[in-house]
């Protein structure tokens, strides 16, 4: 599928330009040191999330594209989407799952950081053969030279991204109050422009939807879900409690949408631009839906866990760090019978 | 996931508790803002073993009376758990129990023994003890304060049993298995609106009746924080159903209920319509002061949650239904509520999340519902916590019914009424003129639904009688129904709608009836108006008592320091004159009976105690005595003049 114009005009640019700013600058202002903090001390959370986010997600992205023998350009976009760290709706998807919102925070702050050094990395292994491709085709249009991931472009892009969410922490350290609503205002625009581009998009190329193959629509959404399963699985097989089960799974399915849109608007140039934006944007309208299915699903199976671990912790605040909470015999499944506050009080941890 | 303990009586539901639940918490108290104490099943089942063994030492018989002055507190469980587990029963009553109230309780129960909480209420007894002749043992339950002498303190007695305990004195288990399923477990003498306390006689099977069956689903990791003075019987059903279910309640008080809720995170909690007005009120307050765009982001998540809800309500037949329901009209409506509800849904499910999330959390955060009991819920404040995702079940009863008749089920919420009658009970809704049965008759349209009329119930739940009142109980219950003196109907989607008071009901001259409830209720809600009561029996027209809100007054800059100084400025009495207009007026709905004609202005707040129980209801006669002559002013022989509305 070909774009014959340019899927964004100039204008829809500069509202997404505003809405990468006004998220990432939520984004900030949702942060505070503490959050810095609290990444040390879930050192094995922190670790299995890592494991997941750089590990798996960039390989199942890469694996989709090989699967459904994407076209270049899509097949490098859906790795860059694979490669991204996580975004902060991720953590409102963990609180509302029952899953441990300060891991998720956690996880967010240091893959955020983390990936001004893993997604240069990762982009280069795992998009060789599709720059090669492009560099071929354009050698055959006889148009260009050589194409190459634009590397330093792309740190440049991550580090311009992050002035906003500097920002957000300075004003949430300034005033909290206005933090929450520059971070309530920012989810709520974001929802807004999402909507108003892919309304757009729909409108001027008519048939947008129904031209884009069907595989692309797959990689789209199997990449958010992909993520949501392993990462689930394997934080369990290396025996992490439920809530961190699901933190970690949200926040592996969860990618940073807007990083993506100011990498791709700021370092890809056209012919590929426009492709690569599509699905991006298709990715962020799906993992809406997903996460949204998924956080209710574990709502649902994670009820009873957290109940238990909230009444456990709360018993901890108000009674002190050495009480301990013994259930009825055979009240507790297994899964938390030797520690029914999940990880988070040593004194509730029992042979 | 629910599975109560079910015994015979209370004293076999706290032994089984223990045998469950063991070392997990049962109550817990406050010491400083993060420091709470807990009392596992075990060890408060232990000690109450103590203290009855104590109490039967003391010469406490099986079915004897024991009285309980005190308010919520440990120590007030822990003799409640000694007198059920000796086989006696208590007589209880809160710290503001007045000194005739004491007189005439303690001499009409034939109290011997008595529980009194503190020094204050000690020197209080203790100064009526001429007119407390079979008054013989005193038990302090303060276990800091020192007891004189001839005075008990809880912890003597306690510590006594105990030793004739370790040797092997079994009375206290021989006592309890002596108990009967008719024996009572408590006489409480209501407060009441209307004359002097009657003694309402509570069985272990009134009250076993009530923990089999409420419709509320617990386990051992809820948290319950209690407010509510636990002598009453809708607090004290209620802790008895947390000790069936395992949970531990926590006790608060109104000043530190803000902390409370954010520090325990309850997941249930019981309380009056009062609390839930204040907390309404709150949020509403924070709402009005934040900034422009908060302000807009949550009055659209509002919106929107109340178009998600009401389109919800339609679909699951949960609306309020007075009529009968129209087929045509369902199938018109139905498919145009689905569209709504697919549009809003995405939308709301946004702001439910960004927005309304944090105002739950004001609350604690982990409600799963509440329940509303003791007195009306104004329907707006039922619509906001319902559309704000905080579940109220209001809930309807009495103390004779020990207390709960109906109540909302937590999956099938109808607004506007106190849900189906609970299992097992039977409610009738009879004609006050003819005594007709109007609901249920099959001879009546829809089998008498929509139809208003007094409420009489039948059930396990309803009381013994009145003690040593035979010819009030007989009144009171005929037949085996009781009459609750309340109005109401059932809807057509079978929940019970209070409608007012059968008794409170104000007949004019003209010989129109009126409720006085919902016309006080509405001025209420008016952030200058702190309580109001309508008056106008057999006169031409009504007229109200009103106590203005310093608060409300002070919000718009009054420097009136008391009631009494803000009553005598002038402006005061145009402000509350224009706000009755606006609020009961024909354009609003109000009859032109209804409207009111005069007021007068009380510089003296009504209080618990005194001219309002316990649950904030108001004692009409009180009120209508101490302001006889205000009352009298509104109607003079000839035309009043000022004041007039």
């Amino acid at each position: 599928m070909e774009f014959t114009t340019q899927l964004l005009y100039p204008i829809d640019q500069v509202l997404l330009a505003v809405m990468i700013f006004s998220i990432m600058f939520g984004m900030g202002a949702s942060l505070t040191i503490d959050d810095f903090k609290t990444v040390v001390r879930y050192p094995r959370g922190i670790l299995i999330g890592f494991l997941s986010q750089f590990g798996l997600m960039p390989f199942f992205a890469y694996s989709l594209a090989i699967f459904f023998e994407l076209p270049p350009a899509y097949a490098i976009s859906i790795i860059l989407i694979g490669c991204l760290p996580g975004g902060t709706t991720s953590n409102m998807f963990a609180y509302f799952a029952r899953g441990s919102v300060a891991l998720s925070i956690a996880m967010t702050t240091a893959s955020t950081i983390l990936a001004l050094l893993m997604m240069p990395i990762l982009l280069e292994f795992y998009t060789e053969e599709f720059t090669r491709q492009i560099s071929e085709e354009m050698m055959l249009a006889g148009t260009g030279t050589e194409f190459v991931i634009p590397t330093s472009n792309i740190i440049m892009s991550l580090v311009l991204v992050l002035v906003p969410v500097a920002m957000g922490m300075f004003l949430r350290y300034k005033s909290p109050l206005w933090a929450k609503t520059a971070e309530d205002t920012a989810g709520f625009m974001g929802i807004i422009v999402i909507i108003y581009l892919i309304g757009t998009a729909f409108a001027r190329h008519s048939g947008l939807m129904l031209q884009t193959p069907v595989e692309i629509y797959l990689s789209a959404i199997s990449v958010g879900l992909l993520g949501f399963l392993f990462g689930y699985w394997m934080s369990r097989l290396f025996r992490l409690s439920p809530i961190f089960q699901r933190a970690i799974s949200l926040e592996t399915g969860i990618q940073n949408g807007p990083i993506a849109f100011a990498i791709i608007l700021l370092s890809f140039a056209e012919p590929i631009q426009s492709q690569m934006l599509w699905l991006a944007i298709l990715y962020s309208t799906f993992i809406v839906m997903t996460s949204s299915f998924i956080t209710l699903y574990y709502r649902r199976v994670g009820k009873f866990d957290f109940e238990v671990y909230k009444n456990t912790t709360i018993h901890n605040r108000l009674f002190g760090d050495s009480y301990v909470t013994h259930y009825p015999g055979g009240y507790l499944p297994k899964r938390i019978s030797k520690d029914p506050s999940q990880g988070s009080i040593p004194a509730q941890k029992r042979p | 996931m629910d599975n109560r303990i079910l015994a015979e009586n209370l004293a076999e539901l706290y032994r089984e508790a223990a045998v469950r639940y063991e070392s997990l918490p049962a109550f817990a108290t406050r010491n400083k803002e993060l420091e709470w104490h807990p009392v596992s099943f075990r060890e408060l089942y232990e000690r109450g073993l103590d203290l009855a063994t104590g109490l039967i030492q003391l010469g406490v018989k099986a079915r004897e009376h024991i009285g309980l002055f005190g308010d919520n507190r440990f120590e007030w469980i822990l003799a409640d758990y000694g007198t059920q587990l000796c086989g006696a029963v208590d007589v209880p009553r809160g710290r503001d129990i007045t000194e005739d109230e004491m007189i005439y309780i303690i001499n009409h129960a034939q109290i011997k023994v008595a529980f009194v909480e503190t020094r204050v209420l000690l020197r209080q007894v203790q100064k009526l003890k001429k007119e407390l002749p079979k008054l013989k043992e005193i038990i302090l339950l303060d276990p800091n304060a020192e007891a004189p002498k001839g005075v008990h303190r809880l912890d003597d007695i306690i510590a006594t049993g105990a030793k004739l305990r370790a040797k092997g004195d079994k009375r206290a288990d021989e006592r309890m298995k002596n108990i009967k399923p008719d024996d009572l477990f408590t006489l409480i003498y209501t407060s009441g609106t209307t004359g002097k306390p009657k003694g309402v006689m509570l069985t272990h099977a009134n009250m076993m009746s009530q923990v089999k069956v409420i419709p509320i689903s617990l386990t051992c990791t809820d948290r319950v924080l209690s407010i509510l003075p636990i002598w009453h019987i809708f607090e004290r059903v209620f802790e008895v159903f947390t000790i069936s279910c395992g949970v531990c309640t926590y006790y608060s008080n109104i000043r530190n209920l803000a902390d409370d809720l954010r520090n325990v995170e309850p997941t249930f909690m019981g309380s009056a319509p009062r609390l839930w007005e204040n907390l309404h009120q709150r949020i509403l307050k924070r709402v009005s002061e934040a900034h422009p765009m908060r302000r807009l982001l949550f009055h659209t998540a509002y919106f929107l949650s109340r178009q998600y809800k009401n389109s919800l309500f339609f679909l699951f037949g949960r609306e309020l239904r007075l009529k009968p329901a129209s087929v045509i009209k369902r199938v018109v409506l139905s498919p145009l509520h689905l569209l709504r509800w697919i549009i809003v849904t995405p939308f709301y499910g946004f702001f439910n999340v960004a927005v309304l999330e944090p105002v739950r959390l004001s609350a604690g955060g982990s409600l799963k519902a509440t329940i509303s009991g003791g007195g009306a819920l104004p329907v707006e404040i039922d619509r906001f916590f319902n559309y704000v995702g905080i579940p109220v079940l209001e809930g309807y009863g009495m103390t004779e019914t020990s207390p709960v008749i109906a109540v909302r089920l937590e999956d099938h919420i109808v607004i506007g009424t106190v849900g189906p009658a609970l299992a097992h009970t039977e409610i009738r809704i009879m004609n006050l003129e003819s005594g007709e049965v109007i609901y249920p008759n099959a001879n009546q349209p829809h089998e008498g639904r929509g139809q208003r009329g007094e409420i009489w119930i039948k059930g396990p739940q309803v009381m013994k009688g009145y003690f040593r009142e035979p010819e009030k109980t007989s009144e009171t219950i005929r037949n085996g129904w009781l009459n609750t003196g309340d109005l109401g109907m059932i809807t057509f989607n079978n929940c019970l709608k209070i409608l007012g008071r059968s008794k409170a009901t104000i007949v004019l001259l003209s010989g129109e009836n009126l409720e006085p409830a919902p016309i006080e209720m509405r001025l209420t809600q008016s952030t200058y108006i702190e309580h109001c009561m309508v008056v106008g029996q057999d006169k031409k027209y009504i007229g109200a008592l009103i106590v203005p809100s310093l608060e409300g007054f002070r919000g718009d800059g009054t420097k009136a320091k008391s009631l009494e100084e803000l009553v005598e400025i002038p402006d005061v009495k145009k402000v509350i004159q224009n706000e009755i207009k606006k609020m009961i007026s024909i354009s609003n709905g109000y009859k032109r009976f209804e409207l009111i004609q005069d007021f007068r202005l009380v510089g003296e707040d009504f209080k618990v105690g005194e001219e309002l129980t316990n649950l904030y209801k108001m004692k009409r006669h009180v009120i209508t005595d101490k302001y006889a002559r205000l009352i009298e002013e509104m109607y003079p022989a000839d035309n009043a003049k000022g004041g007039k509305v």
